[in-house]
């Protein structure tokens, strides 16, 4: 992992040392300069359809990635502002059962809606797991100490209820170091793979996409995930949900950060935690206000990272068929936004 | 001839493995299966209600190098063998089998569209005088509609010119009804899946074997139908039955299944000469790697 460390330091410092991409101010020739879109057609993009582009194959094993862009209808302060609030669980497409924001310092009564009694059966396959958790043995992403935590909290009470309570005092601990310390405060994984830190994951796959990594590097240092500070410059908006990620309860951890560049604005929202199914995630976006063809609003370019550890075993025709199905819910999603930002929600 | 094919098969897999050692864009299939049905009641010329019984075995394996973001290139081989407890007298071959090269590609042709192509040019027969009236290309084309993550949809051509039914078009669905229940309607084994555990699962359905090969030049005079010298016959075997997978590695998974095999057809459909079996036990063991 140091050697991948090394590797995405170099590789970032050479995106640092490149002359800008783009001297020009007009998104669309922008985004063909940094992003997998060869074309942009504007006339599609303004009429509500949604460009999309799977990701090339990364080196990095775990990781997928994809791409698109669209157009919202709101002007782009508005629309960077939604898409850094943006709360899923309204929309029953998209799966997800909780969305809370958390507060800085973030505290128990965060995560008191948490809760496992519920007829879903994706959220009680994540409680038989959770049962199931030994010091030494768990198929969630936990440290040993989390995993023990887990085992000793449940030893008098496996119940739903314990268990919510057992998962907000383990979460408020992940969220608390992050809230403190960044992406220093990240604790690694140590399950049947061995030992996998998020943010490791996270440095491997922005240094498969240099070109995007340059375009983004105001706000990835902000973050700490380019140059030397690991504590975050910018204050992000926390938050936890609880969602089916194909079948399985799923409970993340991100932040979203804001920052206004020039006359755009640029978003990344860090999964920094994530109890099963993948490792960790990242959305970047880059909003500009755009006024054509009679339409005004924003256009929007949106880069999606995953890792996940079956993604090592997944290659060929199934990667691609993996690669088309992430990039449906992607749209699922979008479309959602678009939606609000119609009816103004 | 056979000799010289399998040998070219295993020059090229080591470098092929070297390639694909240290890289995400080679992958590999590996299939292999064997099967034993028992003894099947059969009628057909000179035989009335004689036992017959099967040993069969395939292993097909596949290099896929990805060419570029959206194509595949697939390449390998594929060998089947089906050996027939046959009474001398009978006009059924003892032994069919299939020693083949895999040429097509994966492609994705739209956002939820994907394709396949593959043909399987190589010998085709009961291996006794093997000649170039032995060689078949039978062809395959698929689609897949990727409906959502829980629903996909797919539509298959296969087209072989020696066939009594030259083009045969085929659809079939996949869906996953809960984290439990996956309804696999696929040829050619469709399934009903029940998954155990993350790495064990239960199915019940159906399989078919089929292929088209020809006899030897003196297959017929040497049993009695001189018409049926190097005559071509359509096989066909359909079975029932239900079984286990398990998935030992997320790169490996082992197969084993019991049930009946209902019906077996050999059809010289040129001479209208046909032989049925029916009913017999059958089991099945298979592996399958991808990496």
């Amino acid at each position: 992992m140091r050697r991948l460390a090394v590797l995405t330091i170099i590789g970032l410092g050479w995106a640092l040392s490149r002359p800008a991409v783009a001297a020009s101010s007009d998104p669309v020739e922008i985004i063909r300069n940094f992003s997998d879109f060869q074309q942009v057609d504007l006339a599609q993009v303004l009429n509500g359809d949604i460009l999309s582009e799977r990701g090339s194959l990364m080196d990095f094993p775990n990781g997928i990635s994809a791409q698109t862009c669209f157009f919202v209808p709101l002007p782009a302060e508005e629309t960077a502002k939604r898409l850094q609030l943006f709360d899923p669980s309204p929309h029953a497409e998209l799966k997800a059962f909780a969305f809370h924001a958390l507060h800085v310092p973030c505290e128990l009564a965060d995560f008191q809606s948490l809760d496992f009694r519920t007829s879903q059966s994706s959220v009680r396959w994540l409680l038989d797991k959770t049962i199931a958790t030994t010091p030494t043995k768990s198929e969630l992403n936990l440290s040993r100490d989390e995993a023990q935590q887990i085992a000793e909290c449940l030893q008098k009470r496996a119940d739903a209820q314990q268990a919510s309570e057992c998962w907000a005092k383990l979460l408020l601990a992940r969220a608390s170091a992050f809230q403190q310390q960044g992406l220093a405060g990240i604790k690694p994984y140590q399950n049947e793979w061995g030992t996998v830190s998020p943010s490791d994951q996270l440095h491997a796959m922005l240094h498969e996409g240099l070109a995007v990594a340059h375009e983004f590097l105001p706000i990835l240092k902000g973050i700490g995930l380019v140059g030397n500070d690991t504590a975050p410059a910018l204050t992000p908006f926390y938050y936890w949900t609880l969602f089916d990620a194909d079948y399985h309860g799923t409970i993340a951890l991100g932040a979203v950060y804001l920052l206004p560049v020039d006359d755009h604005y640029q978003l990344a929202d860090i999964e920094y935690y994530v109890n099963g199914s993948y490792y960790t995630s990242a959305t970047l976006c880059e909003v500009w206000p755009i006024r054509a063809r009679g339409k005004y609003g924003a256009l929007v370019w949106r880069g999606d990272f995953f890792a996940a550890p079956m993604l090592r075993f997944t290659k060929g025709t199934e990667r691609i068929a993996y690669g088309a199905l992430m990039l449906q819910d992607i749209k699922k999603e979008i479309r959602c936004i678009q939606q609000e930002a119609k009816t103004k929600r | 001839m056979k000799t010289g094919f399998m040998a070219a098969l295993i020059l090229i897999l080591p470098c092929v493995t070297s390639w694909a050692a240290n890289s995400m864009d080679v992958s590999q299939e590996l299939d292999m299966q064997y099967s034993y049905v028992g003894g099947a009641r059969t009628r057909g010329p000179g035989l009335r209600s004689n036992s017959v019984d099967e040993n069969s075995a395939d292993v097909k394996y596949v290099v896929c190098p990805q060419l570029n973001k959206d194509l595949l290139l697939r390449l390998g081989f594929e060998w089947q063998r089906f050996s027939f407890g046959v009474p001398d007298h009978a006009a059924m071959p003892d032994t069919l089998q299939q020693a083949s090269a895999v040429l097509g590609f994966d492609y994705q042709i739209a956002d939820e569209w994907l394709m396949r192509m593959e043909v399987e040019p190589g010998l085709y027969s009961d291996f006794h005088d093997i000649s170039w009236r032995d060689f078949n290309a039978p062809l395959v084309l698929g689609g897949v509609y990727l409906a959502s993550a829980d629903v996909q949809w797919f539509f298959g051509l296969r087209a072989d010119v020696r066939t009594q039914y030259p083009v045969l078009p085929v659809a079939g669905v996949r869906w996953k009804l809960s984290d439990k229940w996956t309804l696999n309607l696929m040829l050619p084994n469709p399934r009903v899946e029940y998954g155990v555990n993350e790495k064990l699962k239960l199915y019940a359905g159906g399989g078919v074997e089929a292929g088209t090969y020809a006899v030897g030049e003196n297959f017929g005079s040497d049993h009695g139908q001189p018409k049926l010298n190097g005559a071509i016959v359509d096989f066909l075997e359909l079975r029932f039955g239900a079984g286990c997978s398990w998935r030992i590695t997320p790169i490996l998974t082992i197969e084993a299944e019991g049930g009946i095999m209902p019906y077996r057809d050999f059809d010289y459909f040129d001479h209208h000469i046909e032989f049925r079996s029916h009913n017999a036990p059958y089991g099945q063991i298979a592996c399958h790697a991808r990496f």
